[in-house]
């Protein structure tokens, strides 16, 4: 029997050392004196006793999680282990663990509580402009609810389908056991969390008014709530940069035998060309707060123009980080669409080569358009030709990912089972999104339509219009595996219908005003456009409470109604659906070894579905 | 729906994982995290010549603002010094001459700390701060998360040092480990690592290659904030 301890390494402990970590942190950060902090006294405005008590924050959250005990064993010399697995027991949930399908269930439901705060501000948001003036926030108020839904939404959806479905799938879908580094694939989990409720410190400091893109120089000049937005931002591209990395590791090493590259699943393909885009992308984005943090505490000046800097600077770097960023939301829903397609058409994935193709020169150029977000900015006109045409070149992946969706579509046996739905919403909304996207990658209708609600529509399309949609499907597909209880079908296509009809009837109007000229970030507007803002308003509160509908779904189906789901419940012929549910703590007894085709649909045994033709060699009878 | 038949689960039976696995990933993730270190130091080199070729008002570096060559030269060497003794000492680890690696390890970790001390001093003995002007941030910014990064990775090395003093007498490849040890899987049928020496040779080279990078990237930045 485990010997315990007088005080339990888990979450309960890590938010008591999280919270005297941050007021020690404090304390200390006080205690700093240099002649360049000696505005201090007169505004009382202390940010580096705010980030040294952040800091000391984390360390005390992760110390009482459990995650120093480790390190400080290797510094003795102990040797290297993954040994921190509890093999069962809800107190698993709620501590460092690293059986990879805990770690994808604490992710569904970490981020999903504060993807549901984003959501509050978002409706928040849709109040205050039911009016052209002021209804219920000030100014400052407002942009702080429009910079907290937008960081909140944009931080933690980048890991919104990594974190839970490849965290919990890939290792399964490819034959492995665990991940590659299981410490750090809960590590990543865990920084989110404290990154997330940093976040929402934010507003005991005041707010910040940037937005989710922390302009400079209004982010060197903003008060103390500024400094919870670059933390936030640090420590989810520090979760981003080591899921990544621990995603990559996990699919170059622990393939099972016969699972080359090209017999991968697309979602695992998805997953790679992701992780590829966090590793490289995320250092940048945090070595620029590194340097907004020492312009707002030391007082250098990276992005002061009276400095020797320059705010230009801020933008190229953020956005060398931000681009690839927006195709870090959206190249796991491609490979969730793609993976549930052939699924429910009861066909191969059309063009697999194809749509891998897609996925990595999407992966590749995302890191050479950056530039078409300074259109406006006054960057060398000789250098817009380049961005534009680099940007509208973009088209042609994500084209090949439309031409297999429908592909695989075509003469298919389409059922119209709840995920399905969901992913051919993914097509329909994402084609608006990537429409309007080439006016804004066009230096003529950008200058007009940049910084307008074109942009925000746009993004919301692909974006919320993209992931959010996939993400849902993926939620419907593979929710009864990981819990071993079916979704009600009824409530769930209630949730699609309401969900999809009130996303369009909000953002669709958005794209017409913001040609109408109403900018973003702006408390009041012009009286004519009252009509379609209470609109667009109303379709946004229709919109939240189909997330209700889900709630009430998953409440209903997990706690109450625990209809077993069975191992396949949609006759799917990948790995993990060939599992049991729940999937054994250790995955596998047998490593499997894989066969040539990844999707085997279409063959003389799908008249029943019978399962005589697996993708895989299942496991060798225990004896 | 009819379901796949699937055999059953016995917890009792789980196959050994491949004893290899654990380096391959070592391996593997310390060239992938190599790859994230340019990145972060790539922003530096952005904003280096970013605020260089605008220079703001003549701000970029005014009359006076002048690194400290001397400590400047003595971080690169160092730190280039360090990287090669330790590649040395991994050779010597695969070759089964750990005396020697040890040694060389220990030397690596001081020339490192060497380097980390020396350029503390450098910026204590600066003629400039950090508002004056765009050099004067940009070797603040790069230097000072440079130097996290090295502290972190000298961490790292006496992580290997540590188990390599610990294990000094382990012969190796003899096998005296529990069957699923390293991976913390208690229903494993076989060991999944040799023993901790073989892994110490495995995580040596992850840490060689890691630390090589930043000996680069620590050159790199010499060139460029020094020489340039």
């Amino acid at each position: 029997m485990r010997r315990r301890r007088l005080v339990e390494f888990n979450l309960l402990t890590g938010v008591v050392l999280g919270i005297v970590g941050f007021y020690v942190g404090w304390w200390l950060g006080h205690l700093v004196k240099a002649p360049s902090l000696d505005y201090f006294d007169d505004t009382g405005q202390n940010d580096i006793a705010l980030f040294v008590a952040y800091f000391t924050g984390v360390v005390g959250f992760l110390v009482g999680l459990g995650f120093a005990n480790y390190p400080v064993q290797r510094m003795l010399g102990k040797p290297p282990s993954l040994r921190e697995k509890e093999t069962e027991g809800i107190g698993r949930y709620f501590g460092l663990c690293t059986d990879h399908k805990v770690v994808g269930i604490q992710y569904l439901i970490g981020i999903g509580a504060f993807i549901f705060i984003g959501g509050l501000n978002a409706m928040l948001i849709r109040f205050e402009l039911l009016r052209p003036t002021h209804l219920a926030w000030n100014g400052n108020n407002y942009l702080t609810l429009v910079g907290l839904h937008g960081t909140m939404m944009m931080g933690m959806m980048t890991s919104g389908i990594l974190g839970p479905f490849a965290n919990y799938f890939v290792p399964l879908m490819i034959g492995a056991r665990r991940m590659a580094f299981p410490r750090i694939e809960a590590l990543t989990f865990w920084l989110l969390m404290a990154a997330g409720t940093i976040l929402m410190t934010a507003l005991a400091f005041g707010g910040f008014p940037t937005g989710w893109t922390g302009y400079a120089p209004l982010s060197v000049q903003a008060n103390m709530g500024m400094d919870a937005y670059i933390a936030f931002f640090a420590l989810v591209g520090l979760s981003m940069t080591l899921l990544g990395l621990n995603m990559l590791a996990t699919v170059i090493t622990m393939r099972a035998p016969g699972l080359a590259w090209g017999r991968l699943p697309i979602f695992v393909w998805g997953t790679v060309s992701t992780s590829v885009l966090m590793l490289l992308a995320a250092p940048v984005l945090i070595s620029t707060l590194f340097m907004l943090a020492l312009d707002r505490t030391a007082q250098t000046g990276f992005f002061n123009d009276q400095a020797g800097g320059s705010p230009y600077l801020y933008e190229n770097l953020f956005w060398i980080f931000g681009h690839p960023e927006v195709y870090i939301l959206a190249l796991p829903g491609m490979g969730i669409v793609l993976e549930l397609l052939p699924v429910f058409s009861r066909k191969p994935l059309w063009g697999y080569r194809l749509a891998v193709t897609g996925l990595l020169g999407i992966t590749l150029l995302s890191f050479l358009v950056w530039q078409h977000h300074l259109f406006v900015s006054g960057i060398n006109a000789d250098l817009r030709p380049f961005y534009m045409l680099s940007t509208e070149l973009i088209s042609l992946p994500t084209g090949f990912i439309f031409v297999c969706a429908l592909g695989t579509l075509w003469a298919g046996r389409i059922r119209l089972t709840v995920p399905m739905l969901f992913a051919l919403a993914w097509v329909f909304n994402f084609l608006i999104g990537g429409l309007s996207g080439v006016f804004l990658s066009d230096v003529p209708s950008d200058v007009t339509t940049h910084g307008s609600f074109f942009s925000m529509a746009h993004f919301h399309y692909t974006i919320m219009g993209g992931l959010v949609f996939a993400f849902f499907g993926a939620v419907y597909y593979w929710l009864p595996k990981m819990t071993g209880f079916e979704l009600d079908e009824r409530l769930g296509k209630l949730h699609f219908w309401v969900m999809f009809l009130a996303f369009n009837s909000t953002f669709g109007p958005l794209l017409v005003i913001g040609f109408l000229g109403m900018p973003r970030r702006v408390v009041t507007y012009a009286g004519y456009l009252q009509g379609a803002n209470e609109w667009v308003s109303v379709s946004a509160f229709v919109l939240g409470a189909s997330m209700l509908v889900f709630v009430a779904n998953l409440v209903w189906s997990q706690v109450f109604a625990r209809v077993p789901a069975g191992a396949n419940p949609w006759g799917s012929k990948s790995i993990e659906f060939q599992l049991p549910s729940p999937v054994p703590v250790h995955d596998f007894d047998r490593i499997p070894t894989f066969g040539p085709d990844p999707y085997p649909y279409g063959g003389i045994e799908e008249a029943g579905f019978d399962g005589t033709r697996p993708a895989v060699s299942p496991a060798r009878p225990t004896p | 729906m009819t379901e796949f038949a699937h055999p059953a689960t016995d917890y009792g039976v789980v196959e050994e994982e491949p004893p290899a696995l654990l380096e391959r990933n070592l391996l593997i993730g310390s060239r992938l995290w190599a790859s994230s270190l340019v990145f972060f130091f790539f922003a530096f080199l952005f904003a280096y010549f970013y605020l260089r070729s605008l220079n703001q008002h003549g701000l970029f570096q005014p009359k006076g603002v002048s690194p400290p060559q001397a400590w400047g030269a003595v971080v690169a060497v160092c730190l280039a010094a360090s990287a090669v003794l330790l590649s040395w000492g991994a050779v010597d680890q695969r070759s089964e001459r750990r005396g020697l690696w040890r040694l060389k390890g220990v030397g690596a970790l001081a020339l490192a700390l060497v380097a980390v001390v020396a350029q503390v001093v450098a910026w204590s003995t600066l003629g400039f701060g950090p508002t004056d002007g765009g050099y004067a941030s940009v070797y603040l910014g790069w230097t000072g998360l440079y130097t996290i990064f090295v502290v972190g990775s000298l961490y790292w090395l006496e992580t290997c040092l540590a188990l390599s003093f610990r294990y000094r007498d382990e012969p190796f490849g003899r096998a005296e480990v529990e069957p699923g040890d390293a991976s913390g899987d208690d229903y494993r049928e076989a060991p999944d690592i040799r023993n901790a020496v073989h892994l110490n040779t495995a995580e040596l080279a992850a840490l060689t290659f890691t630390w090589t990078t930043m000996a680069v990237i620590g050159v790199v930045t010499w060139v460029v904030l020094y020489l340039a």
